[in-house]
This record gives C-alpha cells, sequence and structure tokens, in this order.
C-alpha cells in the first residue's frame, strides 16, 4: 500500500489518501474502513440526463464522491472492495444524500476520513506501508487425487486452486489406467501451477504432499518444462522447495509453515507469527490446560484478574458493525499490551486465523493457572 | 440384542414359495426392521446354519427410490431377500475369508505374501524367476518376493509398498482373499482401505534386535497404530507372525520376550489371548510358512504353521439377509463407453449377473454385466466376497472410489453432518470446537471439522459425566458433531456395522476411533 498523504492526529480525527497495490493491501482496506468514516474516490455512476427533446438519456460519468460508510464487502474473488454510502459532496451529477456504491480497485488511490483513529488502525496502515513484511509464499498441497494451490500473501491467503481426480488401482488389470489418471492429473496441476504462480510477485514454490506424491510431481514439472521449454521454471529451479506433510487437505497448510526451510524464509512475516502463537496456545492446552482459555467470556474473567499473558483475536471481531463492540476489544488489546502482555491479531484468511475464528476467534495464554474457569459458563 | 432363533437344514425354497424377483403385490406397512445382530458371540456357528425370519412381504420391483424416505433413509418396503441370495448348504464351496496384512514398515509383510502365493502354486516358477532377475537388476535382490504384490514401478523402486495389494489364494478351509498393506506411516489412509474389508488380520512383526522396538514406539511405530485400527473394524482374530527368525537364529528367548511385550499391548486393545495365535516364522528362509519347521525352530515350538493356523480362523457370520451393500474400494474405467468395472466387499446382501444396482451417492442406476471372483467369472457373490463387478449403463464419472453400490429400493444414506461417539487415543492435542481433522468412514475419506463437544462419557458405563466441555483430552470418550467437507456414504452403526465405523486421523497420526450414533441433514 502506498501512502501519499497523512493527515491525521492519533486518537483523534484525520484523513489518509492511498492506494492499494496488492489484494493484502485491500484486505487491510477493508480492516480500516468502517460505519461512518468517510471515502473520497474516483468513480463511475449512471447519469440521467433530459435530452432537448424529453428523452431521458443514460450516460456514464467519471467524478469524484465522497460518501459516508454504511456498509463494507469485499469481493476475494475479484480482489475488489465495494463500500456502500450516502453522497455527502456538493456534485452536479449526484445529489447529497443519494446512494451510492464505490469501488476500490487496486492501483486506484482513495481518501479515508476518520473520526476516530485509534491504535489498531494506526498499526494497520503501519502494517500496510511497510513493504518488507510480504510473505507471498505459494504452495501447491497435494495428495493422489487432490490438489490446493494456496498463495500465501502477507495477511491474505486465497486459494488458487482446486483439482480433485479420482486415481484408480495400481494393480492387476488397472494398471495401466493408473498411471494414465496420474498423468492427467499432474497435467491439470502443472496447468493451475503456470497459470496462478508468477515467480516474480512469490519469493518461493513449496510443493508439499505426504508420502512421495511430490517427488513424482517435481519430477514431471522438471520433465514438462525441459520439454515445452518453460523459461519462468527453468530460471527459478533454485526456488522450488520440497516438503514434507500428512495430508493434502488446506489445514495442512500449517505443517507447512512450521517446515524449517520453509520457516527460514518467511520468518518475520505475520503467516508465521500466527501459525507459531496458535502453535504455543495448543501446546499450553495440552500439558497445561488452566493456563489456556478461549472464548469471549473466559478471556474476559482471565483479563479482569490480569493474567493474560499472550491474547490471540482474529480480526473479524473488530469488524464488528457495532462500535462499542470494537471499542472493548481495541481496549482489551490495547491494555493487554500496556500490562507487558502481547497481542497477536489473526487474519481471519490465514489458515491459522481461519482455525482460531473456529474456535470462537479469542483465546488467550495465561501468566498463571486459573483452574476455576472450568466452572463458568462459555 | 434380538434373539432369533437359528434353524438347522432349512429348505428357504419353502419359505418362499415361488415367488420370483419380479413378482409385484402391494407393499405392506413396514415391519420394525432388521435389526443386526450381535455376532462376535455366535462365532462357532457355520454361517450357512444362520437363517433369518421373513415375512411374506415381496419386493416391488417397480418402485425405485420414490418410495424412500430420502431425510430419514427409511424404506417402506420391508426386505426380503432372494432364494438365490442365501447359500445352499448342499452347494460345496469354500467360503472366502479376507486377511488382512498389517504391520510396521520393513516388517517382511510382502515378502511373506509373495512366498505364500509362490509356496501354495499361485505365482508360477517363471514369473518367479521373472521378478527375481528384474530385482537384481535393479540391486533389490532380497525384494524379488515382495514384486509379486508391489507391483508399480514407483513401489519397486522405493521398495515399500504404497497402496493395498490384493491376491487369492486356497488353503484347506477357505479361498482367502489376501489384502497386502502398506505399512509406511503416510500410507496409513491406504492401509485402512484395505483393513475395513478384513475378517481376519495378519500382523507381521520384525522379530530382529532393534526393529521390533521400533514398530512398537509409541509415535514412530505403525505395529501399535495398525493393530489399534485393525482391532477398531470389528477385527477380533490376529495372527502375529514374528518374522524375520533367521536373523535372531531362531532364538526363542527372543520370540517369547517378543510375545510377552506385544501381547500386553493386544490384550489391551481388546483382543482376547484366545483369539491371538503366536506364529514364528522365516518368509526368506522358508520356515513354518505352510510345513512343519526344521529343526532349529522345532526344538522348541510346537504350534501350528501359518497356513494351519489360518485354517484354524472362524469366519465371522456374514449377513445375507440384508439389502445390498457393497463399499467401492476401487474402480478400473474401461475404454467402452458406459462400462465401469468396481472392486470391494459386499457386507451384506447378494448379487447376480443382470441385477440392477444403485450407485450411490451419485444416485444413479446401472446393471451388473459381469462378475468377477479372482479373475474368474462367477455367477453370484454373497456377502462376505471380495469381487469385482463389471457394471453397465453408468458413466465413469458417476462411480467413484468412496461410494456404495447398493439395492435400488435401499439407498444408503448420504450426509456431511455427522454426531459420532468417539474413543480418543493417546494424543498429545486436545480435541476442540472447532479443530480440523480427517475423516474415514469404510473407503472414503473427507476432511471434517469439529463443530461442537455435546459431552464426555464414562469410558466404562457410558453415561455422559459432563454436558459441553472445553475440550477432549487423550483416552476419553465422548459424543461430537462433526461436518465434513463433502458428503459420504453412511449409516448408524447400529444398522451397519462396516458402514457406521470412522476413524479420525490428523497430523499423520490417528486421533480418535468412532461409531455413528446419528446422520443429520446435510449442511
Amino acid at each position: 500500500m502506498k501512502i501519499i498523504r497523512r493527515n491525521l492526529a492519533p486518537d483523534g480525527p484525520g484523513s489518509v489518501k492511498m492506494v492499494p497495490e496488492e489484494a493484502d493491501d485491500l484486505w487491510m482496506a477493508y480492516n480500516l474502513i468502517a460505519e461512518g468514516d468517510t471515502v473520497l474516490a474516483v468513480t463511475v455512476r449512471k447519469v440521467l440526463r433530459e435530452a432537448a427533446s424529453g428523452g431521458r438519456d443514460a450516460e456514464r460519468v467519471k467524478l469524484k464522491l465522497e460518501i459516508k460508510v454504511e456498509t463494507v464487502e469485499y469481493d476475494k474473488e475479484g480482489s475488489v472492495l465495494r463500500i456502500r454510502g450516502k453522497n455527502i459532496l456538493e456534485n452536479e451529477y449526484v445529489k447529497i444524500g443519494a446512494f451510492h456504491t464505490l469501488e476500490i480497485e487496486l492501483h486506484r488511490p482513495f481518501v479515508l476520513r476518520k473520526e476516530f483513529w485509534d491504535s489498531l488502525a494506526l498499526e494497520v496502515l503501519h502494517q500496510a506501508s511497510d513493504p518488507t513484511a510480504s510473505a507471498d509464499l505459494a504452495v501447491v498441497l497435494m495428495q493422489e487425487g487432490l490438489a490446493h494451490i494456496l498463495l500465501v500473501g502477507k495477511s491474505v491467503t486465497t486459494t488458487r486452486s482446486r483439482i480433485e481426480t479420482s486415481i484408480p488401482r495400481k494393480h492387476g488389470p488397472g494398471i495401466a489406467g493408473y498411471d494414465k489418471a496420474l498423468n492427467k492429473f499432474f497435467d491439470n496441476v502443472l496447468q493451475a501451477f503456470l497459470k496462478h504462480i508468477d515467480f516474480k510477485v512469490v519469493r518461493c514454490a513449496v510443493i508439499a504432499s505426504p508420502g512421495f506424491t511430490k517427488d513424482q510431481f517435481h519430477r514431471h514439472l522438471m520433465l514438462a518444462a525441459e520439454r515445452k521449454q518453460l523459461r519462468s521454471i527453468i530460471e527459478n529451479k533454485s526456488r522450488i522447495i520440497l516438503v514434507h506433510t500428512t495430508s493434502g487437505y488446506k489445514h495442512s497448510l500449517r505443517e507447512v509453515l512450521d517446515a524449517p526451510n520453509v520457516m527460514n524464509m518467511i520468518k518475520d512475516t505475520k503467516a508465521a507469527q500466527e501459525v507459531r502463537a496458535l502453535e504455543d496456545f495448543f501446546t499450553m492446552l495440552s500439558n497445561n490446560p488452566d493456563r489456556a482459555c478461549y472464548g469471549p467470556k473466559h478471556v474476559e474473567v482471565a483479563h479482569e484478574r490480569m493474567a493474560i499473558q499472550t491474547l490471540l483475536i482474529t480480526d473479524e471481531l473488530f469488524r464488528s458493525s457495532d462500535i462499542a463492540t470494537r471499542q472493548k476489544y481495541v481496549n482489551l488489546v490495547d491494555s493487554v499490551k500496556n500490562s507487558g502482555g502481547t497481542a497477536h491479531i489473526f487474519s481471519s484468511m490465514h489458515v491459522s486465523g481461519e482455525q482460531l475464528a473456529q474456535l470462537t476467534g479469542i483465546a488467550a495464554i495465561l501468566r498463571f493457572p486459573l483452574p476455576d474457569l472450568e466452572d463458568i459458563e462459555m | 440384542m434380538s434373539t432369533r432363533e437359528r434353524e438347522k437344514n432349512i429348505l428357504i425354497e419353502s419359505e418362499l414359495g415361488t415367488e420370483g424377483p419380479n413378482s409385484s403385490s402391494a407393499s405392506v406397512a413396514r415391519d420394525g426392521g432388521v435389526k443386526e445382530r450381535d455376532f462376535a458371540s455366535d462365532c462357532g456357528i457355520k454361517p450357512e446354519i444362520l437363517v433369518s425370519r421373513m415375512r411374506s412381504v415381496s419386493l416391488s420391483s417397480k418402485s425405485r427410490t420414490g418410495n424412500v424416505n430420502e431425510e430419514t433413509g427409511t424404506s417402506n418396503l420391508e426386505y426380503k431377500p432372494e432364494a438365490w441370495m442365501i447359500p445352499d448348504q448342499a452347494e460345496d464351496r469354500l467360503s472366502q475369508l479376507n486377511l488382512a496384512i498389517v504391520g510396521h514398515v520393513d516388517s517382511g509383510k510382502s515378502t511373506l505374501s509373495g512366498r505364500l502365493l509362490h509356496l501354495l502354486g499361485r505365482i508360477s516358477q517363471k514369473e518367479m524367476h521373472r521378478h527375481e532377475k528384474e530385482a537384481k537388476q535393479q540391486g533389490k535382490g532380497s525384494f524379488a518376493y515382495a514384486w509379486a504384490l508391489d507391483e508399480s514401478a514407483e513401489e519397486r523402486e522405493r521398495g515399500i509398498t504404497m497402496t493395498v495389494a490384493v491376491a487369492f489364494f486356497n488353503s484347506r478351509k477357505y479361498h482367502v482373499v489376501l489384502l497386502d498393506s502398506p505399512g509406511h506411516r503416510d500410507f496409513v489412509p491406504n492401509m485402512i482401505s484395505g483393513a475395513t474389508q478384513a475378517d481376519a488380520a495378519i500382523l507381521v512383526v520384525d522379530a530382529s534386535m532393534g526393529s521390533f522396538e521400533a514398530g512398537l514406539d509409541p509415535i514412530g511405530g505403525q505395529t501399535r497404530e495398525h493393530a489399534l485400527l485393525i482391532r477398531s473394524f470389528g477385527v477380533d482374530q490376529i495372527i502375529v507372525v514374528v518374522n524375520k527368525m533367521d536373523v535372531v537364529e531362531y532364538s526363542q528367548e527372543r520370540f517369547e520376550m517378543v510375545k510377552q511385550k506385544l501381547g500386553t499391548f493386544l490384550r489391551s486393545c481388546g483382543f482376547k489371548d484366545s483369539s491371538v495365535l503366536w506364529v514364528p516364522a522365516s518368509s526368506m528362509e522358508n520356515q513354518n510358512l505352510v510345513a512343519t519347521p526344521d529343526e532349529r525352530l522345532f526344538s522348541w515350538f510346537h504350534g501350528p504353521c501359518l497356513l494351519d493356523a489360518i485354517d484354524s480362523l472362524q469366519l465371522p457370520a456374514r449377513d445375507y439377509s440384508k439389502p445390498l451393500l457393497m463399499p467401492i474400494c476401487d474402480i478400473i474405467k474401461s475404454q467402452s463407453q458406459g462400462q465401469v468395472s468396481t472392486c470391494g466387499k459386499l457386507v451384506t446382501g447378494a448379487i447376480r449377473t443382470g441385477s440392477k444396482v444403485l450407485i450411490m451417492p451419485s444416485r444413479e442406476v446401472a446393471t451388473i454385466r459381469s462378475l468377477e471372483r479372482d479373475s474368474q467369472a462367477c455367477k453370484i457373490a454373497r456377502s462376505g466376497d471380495n469381487v469385482t463387478v463389471n457394471l453397465q449403463g453408468i458413466e465413469n464419472n458417476h462411480v467413484t472410489a468412496g461410494g456404495v453400490l447398493c439395492h435400488p429400493d435401499f439407498p444408503v444414506r448420504v450426509s456431511n453432518h455427522l454426531e459420532l461417539k468417539i474413543l480418543v487415543l493417546d494424543i498429545k492435542i486436545p480435541i476442540l470446537s472447532g479443530s480440523q481433522l480427517e475423516l474415514h468412514i469404510h473407503h472414503a475419506k473427507e476432511a471434517a471439522t469439529v463443530v461442537k463437544i455435546l459431552s464426555l462419557l464414562d469410558p466404562k458405563t457410558g453415561k455422559v459425566t459432563k454436558k459441553s466441555p472445553r475440550c477432549i483430552l487423550a483416552k476419553q470418550n465422548a459424543v461430537v458433531e462433526v461436518v465434513l467437507q463433502g458428503s459420504v456414504c453412511v449409516e448408524e452403526y447400529a444398522e451397519s456395522r462396516a458402514l457406521g465405523r470412522v476413524s479420525l486421523r490428523s497430523s499423520g497420526r490417528t486421533v480418535a476411533l468412532g461409531l455413528v450414533t446419528q446422520i443429520m441433514k446435510t449442511q
């Protein structure tokens, strides 16, 4: 995200002009823009004009609109942010108070004006403008007959492609069919690989699977690259890593991020940090269950007793439209940080964030055991 | 458990009268249903003698799935098996026994299988020479026998079994279907696919120093996981082959040590001491496999050889009286249009050439063109038989491994939302609401999420000890609700054991074994 102009006071009103450059930035913007803020951007509007003859003419006009936000929608497939709200800027084509939907796309600048820039929003802004923290890992997670192509970004993990086929038996009469089916499967995965993985953008590509499927696919990939002279693969041969996982299902992505050779590459990125934090939580829960808790009620109680050492929370909870709830969580994060603890805000678009969301979205590792949490209703 | 009278030597024909499969008469209000009995106690009785009580209701062949309440899956009709479905006592047929070979990687399963097949004449001398020559060429001379079962280039190159190999041989009492399973950790899902068809199992352990211990290791070894999984599939008879005895010089001491250590573990899995047979052997030197061993072993071991041990196994009772259920293990696509071959073991019911079957979950109907058992054509296949069914009138993409062949009027249930009663194994990370696991049921597998933990149960009494617990720890029993990524064919455990058993795995280990207590609406 490119920040063009910043004009704000912390914990006060202000405006920021920015240009999203990649899908991650749109996600950041999604987390920043809340109900009640105003967004100014160039957009297209269908305008009805009365022609001299009395007939009505519809014309699409490009104009600058500022709207007061009512709802925000994030379309991950199309990489577009849709903001719906009422117009507040005087304009010759659009009346004040008319509804309009702004579409924020990549490489289009917009200005966000907020009444109150709290610490969380400032943090998101800071992260968005940091160019180094991008993970940008492409992962081909597969097992025999099933493959996922995932792109792990700064704050977003997108599933680019999912390929599933049924592969017949390896013995007896079907053996010829097996090789054919396997090759066809690998061809499909290869196509998707070439289509979605751009080595100019990603740092490295990981091929992960249980058993030997990854080796087989790697061999197939290299042979095809030689045969068809696929430069992008031949040049980047060294950037393809093989990792062992226990299955080809999406939740095994966690194991990919944990693998030592992958971990080295993405050490400082958000995705890796999130995986580690969640791992720590599970370890604590199994070794010392009284020192770990999850669910809003339990975490609140733990916080009252100043017991929270590490707070894990998904950004979904901040996006609630109820300002009071958002404020409550912002305060929680702030006070945990102030008392010397750490707060990890998980992106709900990452695999670990999804997992945390399944667990109610909020969890904590405590400084000291609280056995009586067991008796409190979740 | 309802007790049915078991009458010996009843001729089925007299009960059924002259009704054929195509007669149509009005269906009568449904009966209380046929409940599956617990056959564990009936081990001693020959299955051919068991006959279930039949009412005078016949099957309407005109009705299709219209008669079935899709929501609950219950049928308005009472299922009545036809004459040819129940095996005739007079028929001279060896019964089929499905035997799974499991054990830690490199314990010698495939080599043992290859040896057995060769000794019993299933592999010709010429073929054996060919395997030996090819194996030597690749520098894998010792794998020559294993190559009889590991046929793919990948398996031979790496020296391991990756998918279950099916082979047939005849012992004195049985037609044995041998299911040689992979022992490697990564291929346990494939081993599950084989083990789910098993009636009994051979657990192979490597007697050599260090290898046995490695296999028994709770984290890295597969001996434990395989034994647990086998037991969870309802197999209660197991032959333990202590292989590679030649490496430890046929030491009785070593054998007794292995027997004692492993015996304790098997007992803890639920295997009764009387159902476990111990056979020391060496497949490399052909000792104690099909004949009495030589002096080195015979001086202290007087038990049965492997073949005799196989003959001493009891067949579990087969259920011929329920509608057809055959989980599809494998499909073989045919070059011709509209033809597909499926392989699997019939769990209940029977089929013959010309029968119509319903393929779930695609709900397509196909006709059986022919049946093959052990590469030989046969006319009828019954519960317990492992056959290849050649279908006609169906497109390739409508049949998948993990699907089920069933009777057109009695479709199996399909859902992605299940309630399970689970027993959690020794795991490090507790199971929480939201945990993501892999669910294995007969030959199907799906990614699953635990959406709710309903209660914890007392392992002995089964009573609820805690409602809505925070998490489930190791060795606890619980009732949970899971939602799967895709739908699977499933039945409640009370209705069908084979289709109601599940195993849950995560991070390469089996974390829990369970039974389906309720099938809920697809989400």
